[in-house]
C-alpha cells in the first residue's frame, strides 16, 4: 500500500484503516525511541501522538505533505520526543530549517490541545457525556436533554455551557502551571 | 457571563459554517478588532480540537489494535504451519518405522523383542527400523527379530530407548486376537495371551483382528524412578520384581481383558525371591498405590508375618498407633496424632534459629522440606532435609535432631519405624545485616540489646549470652553456678530437662538467698548419658546427695560460650541405626559386611560438612543441562559423587549395569568425582578433577585410605569448594 493510497483513505474519512495502514511503520519509531532512552510505552505514546499531528495537519487545507509518511513521522516523533525529554536547547532551535520548524510549532500547538484534552477528561463523567454528545454527534440540545434525561433543552443548553465553563478553568489553570 | 455565553454560541455557529454572508465578515472584524472576543475564540478552538483528540485517539486506538490482531495472526499463522510441517515430517518418519503386520492366520507366534544390537540372540534378520533421534550421543536403534517358533511373518514396530528420554516409551506390540500369542519383550517379560481376550469396553463384544498392545517395563531402577513409580501397597511397602504397564488399544480405542480371560505374565529375575505376587496399581495424588490383584498368582506366598514386619516402615498417617510426643499421652490415636504433629511443629518453630538464612543472598519464605524416621525405638533417625542453601537444610538436620525420642508407632501390636516429613516455612526479611553465624565464639562486648530473649534462643544464637539480662538468661548462670563450671555447656534441652529432675525431686534447693543450696541427687550422676559428672570434693551426705552451694559471681566469669550443641548424628547399616563411633567400628571390621561402599560414602559425605543437595535441586539451573553418565570397569561396588566447586552440593549416582548415572546435570560445570569403595573392610578411595561434558570418558585409580586419610582428604575439598 502506497502513501498515496493511505491519503486516499484518510480523504474517503476511513481514518481507522488509514491509520492501521500506518501501524506498519510503528516498529521502526518504537527503534527510534528505544535507541533515544524511551520505553516500550513511551514509544507507542510518541507515535500516537505524531499520528494525531499528522491527521490534523491533513485536515487542514493548505497542508502538502513533501515526503513519505514514514519520514513525515519520523521526524515528528523525534521531535515529541525531545520535547517529552526537554532536550531542545535553543542551539537546537536556531539550526532546524523552515521544514523542521513548522514540525516543531505542530507539536507545540499539539501540546496545547493535549492539555485541553486533559482538561476535558477531569471534568466528570457526565459533563464529558453532554459535550461529547454535542460537538461530536452534533446533537441538538433537546435530543441532548431527551438522551441525558434532562427536563428540557434549556437546562441540556445551561449544562453545557457550564461543563464547557469547568473545562476552560482548568485548562486555564493547567496551561499556568506549565507556563511557570 | 450573559454576553460569554452568546460568543461561545455564536462561535459555534461560525465553524459550523451557519452564519449568514453578512454575519460572518461582521463575526470576522470583531475577531480582528475585539482583544478579549480574540481570546475567546482561540480558547475555544483549542478547546475543540483537544475534544477532537479523544476521537482520533479512539481511531489510534482501533487501528492499533487491528495491526496487533494481523500482526498476531501472521505469526500464529506461520508457527502453525511450520508446526503442521514439522508433524507431518515426524509422523511420515514414525510411520515408516510402525510397519503393519502381515500376519494371515497363525495359530501361535511368539515375538521376541530386542532392541540393542549387543544382545543379539543366535540368527538374526535384522530390519532397518533405525530412528532418527535428535539425541546423538546415543547410536540409532536397531531392532532384531527372532521367530522361535515357526510361523507366518510376524513384523512389528518397536519404539524404544530408555535412557535418553524422561518418561520410557511404550513398546508397541501389534498381535492378531484369532490367536494364542506369546510376547518377550526386551527386557524379559513374557506375555501369553489366549484368543479372544480383549473386549470393547462399551459392546462388551469381543475384539477382532489385530489390536496394538503398549507395554512399558520397569525393571531398572532408572527408569522406575524416572516414571515416578514407587513400592507402596496401602502403606505397606513392596519389593519390587518389576512393573509392567499394559494398555489395549484398537485404533485408538481402548480395550478391556474379557472378565474371566487373563494375560500371564512373566516377570524375569536373576535372583528369585520368594513370594511375588501381582500387584495392580493405580495413582493417587502424585504416587501410585499397588493392590494385591486376584488375577492370577505366579508363586504363592510362603512368608512369616513377622519377616514381613521386621523391617517395614508405616507412614504417619497410616500407623495404627503414632508414634508419640512426649506429653501426648492420650487415650485416642487421632488426638495423639494431632497433639504429635503439633508438638514437633512449636518444637521446629521454637528451636529453628532463622538467623543462619541471613547473608545467604536469599529473602523472602523459606521452603525447607525434611524427611526424617521415627525408629521401633522412638529415636529420630535418617533425618534429611532440602532446601534453597545448604546451611538452610543443615540448621534443619541439626533441629530435628534435638527432637526428644518419642515411644515408637505401633502396627499390629509391633513398634515400627515410621517416616514423617515436614515442611519448614520461614521468612527472611530483606535489609537485614548478618554476622558470622557459625561458630562464633564468645565475643567481647555485643553493643547493648533492647529485645528480650528467652533461654531458647540463647543458647542456640551466637549472640554473647551475657549482654542479654533476662530471667532465663539467670536460669543458664544458676546451672553453671550449681555446678561450679563457667563452661558447663547449657542449652535449652538442659534447661527442661534440669526442670523436669526438679519436678522429680533429683534436684532440690531450699534456704535462702544468701544460704542458698543445692541437693543434686545420685541418680543423677548415673544417668546414661547425662551431663552430670561433677563428683569432685564435695561431700557426699545420706542418701546420696552431693550438696552444692553455688557460688557467687565473682567465681563465675561473666563471659560465656555460646554453643550450638550438635546431637550425636545417626547413620545407616542397611537397616540398622548406627551411631558414628558404632558405624566406624563397623567399617575397620573385614568380617563385617553390613555396611555397603554406599553407607560409607554417605557417611564419609555427611560427616565431612560438604553440602548435600538433591538431584532435583537444578531443574531450574542457569546453563545447559547435559546427562551425565560415567561408564567404568574398575569401580565395581564402588559409590561415586559428584562434588560440584562452584554449588557447595553433591550429586548422588544410580548404578545400573556398569554405568554411574548421575541423571541431568549443568554442563561445563567444575566438578570433582568422589569415588569410595569399601572391600574386606577396607576403604578405597579416588578423586578426578574434572568438567561436566556429554559421553565422559575416565577411570579411577583407588587408592587404600584409613578413614581419618579419607576425611581429611574430603576436608581439602572443602577448600576447593567456594
Amino acid at each position: 500500500m502506497s502513501d498515496q493510497d493511505i491519503l486516499v483513505l484518510f480523504k474517503n474519512g476511513q481514518r481507522d484503516k488509514a491509520f492501521k495502514k500506518l501501524y506498519r511503520l510503528y516498529p521502526r519509531i518504537e527503534k527510534l525511541i528505544l535507541s533515544k532512552g524511551g520505553s516500550k510505552a513511551d514509544a507507542s505514546d510518541v507515535f500516537q501522538e505524531a499520528l494525531i499531528i499528522l491527521n490534523r495537519n491533513l485536515q487542514t487545507s493548505n497542508f502538502k505533505l513533501t515526503s513519505s509518511f514514514y519520514t513525515y513521522l519520523y521526524s515528528v516523533s523525534r521531535f515529541v520526543w525531545s520535547d517529552l525529554q526537554r532536550s531542545l536547547t535553543k542551539q537546537h532551535l536556531q539550526e532546524l530549517n523552515a521544514q523542521e520548524v513548522q514540525v516543531f510549532q505542530d507539536v507545540i500547538e499539539e501540546k496545547k490541545y493535549q492539555l485541553a484534552e486533559h482538561a476535558f477528561l477531569e471534568i466528570g463523567k457526565r459533563c464529558q457525556h453532554l459535550l461529547q454528545l454535542f460537538y461530536h454527534k452534533a446533537m441538538s440540545f433537546k435530543e441532548i436533554a431527551n438522551v441525558m434525561q434532562f427536563k428540557s433543552a434549556k437546562i441540556a443548553k445551561n449544562q453545557k455551557y457550564k461543563c464547557l465553563q469547568k473545562a476552560k478553568d482548568i485548562y486555564k489553570t493547567k496551561i499556568k502551571t506549565v507556563q511557570y | 457571563m450573559k454576553t460569554h455565553t452568546q460568543y461561545i454560541e455564536l462561535i459555534n455557529d461560525y465553524l459550523n459554517n451557519t452564519l449568514s454572508q453578512k454575519a460572518q465578515t461582521e463575526f470576522e472584524s470583531k475577531l480582528q478588532g475585539d482583544v478579549e472576543f480574540n481570546e475567546i475564540y482561540q480558547e475555544h478552538i483549542i478547546f475543540l480540537n483537544g475534544l477532537n483528540r479523544i476521537q482520533i485517539k479512539d481511531d489510534i486506538l482501533k487501528a492499533k489494535r487491528a495491526y496487533r490482531t494481523e500482526q498476531w495472526l501472521k505469526i500464529s499463522g506461520i508457527s502453525i504451519i511450520v508446526i503442521g510441517a514439522l508433524v507431518m515430517l515426524y509422523t511420515l518418519v514414525f510411520n515408516s518405522s510402525d510397519m503393519e503386520p502381515t500376519s494371515k492366520n497363525s495359530d501361535f507366534n511368539t515375538i521376541i523383542l530386542d532392541s540393542t544390537s549387543s544382545k543379539t540372540i543366535e540368527k538374526q534378520q535384522p530390519l532397518d527400523l533405525s530412528e532418527e533421534k535428535t539425541d546423538t550421543s546415543k547410536t540409532a536403534s536397531q531392532i532384531d527379530v527372532n521367530y522361535t517358533t515357526t510361523s507366518q511373518h510376524l513384523r512389528f514396530g518397536s519404539t524404544q530407548s530408555t535412557t535418553t528420554e524422561i518418561t520410557k516409551r511404550a513398546q508397541i506390540i501389534r498381535l492378531n486376537t484369532q490367536s494364542d500369542t506369546i510376547i518377550k519383550c526386551k527386557e524379559g517379560t513374557v506375555l501369553r495371551i489366549t484368543k479372544g481376550s480383549f473386549i470393547h469396553p462399551y459392546s462388551q463384544k469381543p475384539v477382532t483382528g489385530t489390536i496394538d498392545l503398549r507395554l512399558t517395563e520397569y525393571y531398572k531402577l532408572s527408569d522406575i524412578l524416572m516414571a515416578n513409580l514407587s513400592t507402596v501397597s496401602n502403606g505397606n511397602q513392596l519389593e519390587t520384581g518389576g512393573m509392567l504397564h499394559i494398555e489395549a488399544k484398537q485404533n485408538d480405542a481402548d480395550l478391556k481383558l474379557k472378565p474371566d480371560a487373563s494375560i500371564e505374565i512373566s516377570f524375569p529375575t536373576s535372583n528369585k525371591k520368594d513370594g511375588m505376587q501381582l500387584f495392580s496399581g493405580e495413582w493417587k495424588d502424585e504416587n501410585i498405590n499397588w493392590t494385591l490383584s486376584n488375577i492370577e498368582q505366579l508363586e504363592h506366598l510362603d512368608i512369616s508375618k513377622e519377616l514381613i514386619e521386621e523391617h517395614i516402615e508405616v507412614p504417619f498417617n497410616v500407623v495404627e498407633v503414632v508414634p508419640t510426643y512426649p506429653g501426648c499421652e492420650a487415650e485416642d490415636n487421632e488426638s495423639r496424632k494431632k497433639c504429635t504433629t503439633e508438638a514437633i511443629s512449636n518444637f521446629i518453630r521454637r528451636k529453628f534459629n532463622t538467623d543462619v538464612g541471613l547473608g545467604l543472598g536469599l529473602t523472602g519464605r523459606q521452603r525447607i522440606l525434611s524427611i526424617f524416621k521415627i525408629d521401633q525405638e522412638g529415636k529420630i533417625v535418617f533425618i534429611q532435609s532440602r532446601a534453597a542453601h545448604p546451611r538452610l537444610s543443615e540448621e534443619a538436620d541439626r533441629v530435628i535432631a534435638l527432637l526428644p525420642q518419642m515411644s515408637p508407632g505401633m502396627q499390629r501390636g509391633k513398634p515400627v519405624t515410621v517416616p514423617y516429613s515436614l515442611p519448614i516455612f520461614f521468612e527472611i526479611e530483606s535489609g537485614q545485616s548478618s554476622g558470622e553465624l557459625y561458630g562464633t565464639i564468645g565475643r567481647d562486648t555485643v553493643s547493648s540489646s533492647t529485645s528480650v530473649v528467652s533461654a531458647d534462643e540463647i543458647s542456640l544464637k551466637s549472640v554473647e549470652m551475657d549482654t542479654i539480662y533476662t530471667e532465663r538468661r539467670g536460669m543458664v548462670e544458676l546451672i553453671r553456678e550449681v555446678m561450679h563450671d563457667k563452661n558447663f555447656p547449657v542449652d535449652s534441652q538442659f534447661i527442661d530437662e534440669w526442670n523436669q529432675y526438679k519436678k522429680q525431686k533429683l534436684i532440690r534447693n531450699y534456704g535462702e538467698n544468701n544460704t542458698k543450696r543445692f541437693i543434686l541427687r545420685k541418680p543423677l550422676f548415673e544417668l546414661e548419658g547425662g551431663k552430670f559428672k561433677i563428683l569432685e570434693d564435695d561431700s557426699v551426705t545420706r542418701g546420696g546427695h552431693v550438696i552444692r552451694k553455688p557460688w557467687d559471681e565473682s567465681r563465675i566469669p561473666t563471659t560465656t560460650r555460646v554453643m550450638n550443641l550438635r546431637p550425636k548424628q545417626f547413620f545407616a547399616a542397611g537397616t540398622e541405626v548406627l551411631t558414628t563411633d558404632e558405624f566406624e567400628a563397623r567399617l575397620g571390621d573385614a568380617t563385617d559386611t553390613s555396611i555397603t561402599s554406599k553407607d560409607a560414602n554417605y557417611y564419609v559425605l555427611k560427616s565431612s560438612k560438604l553440602g548435600w543437595i538433591n538431584c532435583d535441586r537444578f531443574i531450574n539451573g542457569r546453563t545447559k543441562r547435559i546427562k551425565y553418565k560415567l561408564k567404568i570397569k574398575n569401580a565395581e561396588g564402588a559409590q561415586i559423587s559428584m562434588v560440584f566447586k562452584s554449588y557447595n552440593s553433591i550429586l548422588p549416582s544410580w548404578y545400573t549395569n556398569g554405568v554411574y548415572d548421575f541423571q541431568t546435570v549443568g554442563a561445563n560445570e567444575s566438578i570433582v568425582l568422589v569415588a569410595i569403595q569399601r572391600k574386606d573392610g577396607k576403604l578405597y578411595y579416588d578423586l578426578v578433577e574434572t568438567k561436566t561434558e556429554a559421553n565422559p570418558q575416565l577411570d579411577f585409580d583407588f587408592k587404600e585410605v584409613s578413614l581419618e586419610e579419607l576425611k581429611s582428604e574430603l576436608e581439602k575439598l572443602n577448600g576447593v569448594i567456594k
